[in-house]
């Protein structure tokens, strides 16, 4: 089988509006115009097939009836294709594909617009506040993981928004839960859950009761460090440096100090101060010489060799943090990007 | 297909996520879109204080691709059922993906095809300017939708709820159970927790296409 030539004479009908069929059409010559009505007003609608252009595609391929009747105009030529016979055609000129994906991307668009202006009813939520009930529900359903995740991603796109001192003490909480019980109840794999019982953001009840004093409160010195860390977030660096200083200062202890003095080397170089963020990580560096964060580290230390434009340095850092790590790890991948970027760029 | 397919070339757009893991969040602005090499991914969303299973993919399927068409916020939130190891892509390295594979890039068209039937058949349902018919016409979409039983007759089984009908209906959940009520009082459907069984489907056909014409007089 392979696509075959065919002659319409001018005023036939190629297909009828309701006909089910799995033949694809291009226009090889002539005047075809295909007429539907518009679903949103309801008028008739006349296209003109453009020579070289296919038709029929939609229906053939969804295997649906076809929408509208395909007029000739003017005697026509027409190739004519199978399903399979098209794809075969198709996947040895991707552009066929690529153009298609164009049309029926714009059409989806449209369409999805379209339906959307019809749900005014209670469809709208704000993206800002379903992404906060998000982080909600998986709280309240002791997923902390999930929660942990939602929370963050608000954060990351609302550093300043209405929840985010509340979304700030809740990634607290859920950090902490997470580093006591795990991430929490693995996703349902099941059709429609049933309604799980509601639940507030307390720790299981058993876990609780062997920890007493931890039901989502924090000690002094964890919520003033992610009360500098949620600065950071908000992009408030200098503020979340002194807040670092402070706690070192106050003498906090070595789990918090090693995190906040890392911390504080970060907001140097989102600060510019590059040769003082160097110096700051090379100073941890040594004195952690096994830091688990240490390509993180490096990412910054190299970012900064390139912002003061020292390219070569930068480089020969970003490729060691790649030798250092796995491809799924995400400073991995962070640093591949910027190494790219940094490649072409020079 | 997805097997036969050598993906090699593509290893530096592959990410790994953990079992459990939230690959997006519904409302975050999307701009990636995923291909499954494997492991499962559930697509949910939460409504109210309930997580619907929309959906599970498996490898060599697509996900997120409504990034493609513009900065939307993402519609449902995605979720690793096992370790899920995924090729992203986005609008710039799209192209690229779909030049050098061309069975992807046909599995997306199709994809395509399918989604604007899909928006089209709602659109048509959000048209019916009667509750009732709304209703009905949910029933109609989702019989289309499954396989047909030979041995059901008129009769159909849908696992499908109360909120889901008002979502697609496009009208609020109380309304929606008010009309379900109404049908169940004149013995056209069965509410059962898990599903709703419709007794003729024919019926329902019928009482849309004469709504319908009602309204284009």
């Amino acid at each position: 089988m392979s696509p075959k030539a065919v002659q319409y004479r001018a005023n036939s009908i190629i297909y009828f509006k309701g006909d089910q069929s799995e033949r694809i059409f291009l226009l090889n010559s002539g005047k075809v115009s295909l007429s539907y009505v518009d679903i949103e007003t309801g008028q008739e609608v006349r296209d003109l097939i453009k020579v070289g252009e296919f038709f029929g595609v939609k229906s053939a391929l969804g295997r649906y009836i076809r929408e509208e009747t395909a007029v000739v105009l003017q005697d026509a030529a027409a190739m004519v294709f199978s399903v399979p016979e098209f794809e075969q055609v198709a996947s040895k000129n991707t552009r066929i594909i690529t153009k298609m994906l164009k049309v029926f991307s714009n059409q989806l668009r449209r369409i999805h617009r379209q339906v959307q202006n019809l749900m005014v009813s209670d469809e709208q939520v704000n993206p800002e506040t379903g992404l906060f009930k998000i982080g909600e529900y998986y709280m309240n359903n002791k997923r902390y993981g999930q929660a942990l995740h939602a929370y963050k991603r608000y954060l990351v796109y609302y550093p300043s928004g209405a929840y985010a001192t509340d979304v700030t003490n809740k990634i607290m909480q859920a950090e902490e839960f997470v580093s006591k019980y795990g991430s929490g109840a693995p996703p349902a794999s099941s059709a429609p859950s049933a309604a799980p019982p509601k639940a507030g953001a307390q720790p299981p009840p058993a876990a609780a009761a062997q920890a007493p004093a931890a039901a989502g409160e924090l000690p002094d010195l964890a919520q003033a460090y992610y009360n500098a860390v949620s600065l950071i977030s908000q992009e408030k660096y200098t503020e979340a440096y002194k807040a670092f200083k402070k706690m070192l200062d106050g003498g906090a202890d070595p789990e918090y100090s090693s995190k906040a003095e890392f911390e504080m080397a970060k907001c140097l170089f989102y600060l510019k101060q590059y040769d003082s963020c160097i110096k700051s990580f090379s100073a941890i560096a040594q004195k952690f010489p096994k830091h688990p964060d240490m390509k993180d580290a490096l990412f910054f230390v190299a970012r900064s060799y390139e912002e003061k434009g020292d390219k070569a340095r930068a480089g020969g850092l970003f490729k060691k943090i790649i030798s250092m790590g796995t491809e799924d790890d995400p400073v991995v991948r962070k640093t591949k990007k910027a190494l790219r970027a940094l490649e072409e760029k020079s | 297909m997805s097997s036969a397919l050598d993906l090699s070339m593509f290893n530096r757009f592959s990410v790994t996520f953990r079992k459990g893991d939230i690959i997006f969040c519904e409302y975050e602005p999307g701009d990636t879109f995923y291909l499954i090499q494997a492991g499962r991914v559930q697509i949910v969303r939460i409504i109210g204080d309930l997580e619907k299973n929309i959906d599970v993919l498996y490898p060599g399927e697509v996900f997120g691709e409504m990034a493609i068409l513009e900065e939307a916020p993402r519609s449902a939130t995605t979720i690793a059922l096992d370790e899920v190891k995924a090729l992203e892509f986005n609008r710039e390295n799209f192209e690229v993906l779909m030049m050098g594979n061309p069975q992807i890039a046909m599995k997306l068209l199709k994809l395509f095809v399918k989604r604007i039937y899909d928006q089209k058949r709602r659109f048509l349902i959000l048209t019916l300017d009667d509750m009732e018919a709304k209703v009905a016409d949910v029933f109609l979409m989702l019989a289309e939708n499954q396989p047909a039983d030979p041995n059901a007759g008129d009769s159909r089984d849908f696992k499908t709820t109360v909120d889901d009908m008002s979502h697609w209906a496009g009208i609020p959940p109380g309304q929606c159970r008010e009309v379900l009520n109404h049908f169940v009082a004149q013995r056209r459907i069965e509410l059962h927790p898990d599903r709703i069984a419709v007794k003729n489907i024919n019926d329902f056909a019928r009482f849309v296409n004469s709504r319908r014409k009602q309204q284009e007089k």
